[in-house]
């Protein structure tokens, strides 16, 4: 997913102004993914919800020392999701080349038990994890965090 | 994982640009410290931390951007994608053989062949990620990495200067 372009950044701003303008980009970003993410068969929305959150993560960390104090807890909470959907990421990985493995040996192949075994696993395991995902979402909406990330990083250290 | 080393001077109202070469700096620094033993298979922990490095700076590079000359630019952050994603090649199995290992730890002795069937995937998946991460080494060495990193950082700074 091809990141927004933030318009107009001036290098001779201060650089709390311009790090504010792109975290409100990369935030819009983030919150355009959801409803659709938190359908567990949407697997490009959740992809691209990772990668726009790990952007989100990587401003707020160059602009910690330059924004107000929510920023850290912002931080953690971005890469506490970013952790999250990652290993959903990981599981849609793993699972379809092993059970494209399992499904092109014979059932009586002593290799098919533990294939089968391995890709049941990762399907059970992703769905928990989107459960889990749906969950901390609904925390971070409950708490306000993107409100108060649009209200508090606008405040400086 | 180690923690980001501190940008220093890194203040609010500093120039935007100012603070994109003094970042440029510090990133380009910990990327190159990390960069000896990576091709070593037996100590996975050597690349992630280059790969964790490697983030840093092309994310940098990224929310940066506007403050770079555009030609320079855009050659260094491509090749700094393309050392991510070799670093990831190689990472990338290193997580998944340690997640098998544990899994087949807890499983019974009738799914260990099926298990061990992927193991070798995944350790055919490792030689082939160093291969792809020792030609990505070879390349930034060869085409200065550096140089051109230190003279994006150089040439941000002398925006602010002109």
């Amino acid at each position: 997913m091809k990141a927004r372009r933030v318009k107009g950044l001036d290098p001779a701003a201060p650089l709390a102004d311009e790090l504010q303008r792109i975290v409100a980009v990369r935030v819009d970003e983030v919150f355009g993914f959801m409803p659709q993410a938190a359908d567990p068969g949407q697997v490009t929305a959740l992809h691209d919800l990772r990668i726009a959150t790990k952007r989100l993560r990587y401003v707020l960390e160059i602009g910690e020392g330059v924004f107000g104090p929510y920023a850290g807890t912002a931080i953690k909470r971005t890469k506490d999701l970013q952790d999250l959907l990652g290993e959903i990421h990981d599981c849609d990985v793993m699972s379809e080349r092993v059970r494209a493995r399992a499904e092109a040996v014979a059932v009586d192949d002593e290799r098919y038990v533990g294939l089968e075994a391995l890709a049941t696993f990762m399907e059970a395991r992703r769905r928990v994890l989107h459960r889990q995902f749906v969950h901390f979402w609904s925390d971070l909406e409950q708490k306000g965090f993107r409100e108060r990330l649009e209200e508090e990083l606008a405040a400086p250290a | 994982m180690a923690k980001a080393r501190e940008i220093p001077g890194l203040r609010a109202d500093l120039p935007y640009a100012a603070a994109a070469a003094a970042t440029i700096r510090v990133r380009t620094q910990e990327l190159f410290d990390h960069a000896e033993g990576v091709l070593d298979t037996s100590d996975i922990e050597r690349v992630h931390d280059m790969r964790v490095a490697t983030r840093r700076l092309r994310a940098a590079l990224e929310i940066y951007g506007p403050c770079f000359e555009p030609r320079l630019y855009k050659g260094v952050l491509s090749e700094v994608k393309a050392l991510a994603d070799a670093l990831g090649a190689r990472r990338d199995p290193d997580v998944q053989l340690e997640g098998l290992e544990a899994l087949a730890g807890t499983m019974g002795e009738a799914v260990k062949p099926g298990l061990e069937a992927f193991g070798a995937v995944l350790r055919g998946d490792q030689l082939a990620g160093n291969t792809t991460l020792a030609a990505a080494l070879e390349h930034a060495g060869a085409h200065d990495l550096r140089g051109r990193l230190d003279a994006l950082a150089d040439g941000a700074d002398n925006r602010m200067a002109a």
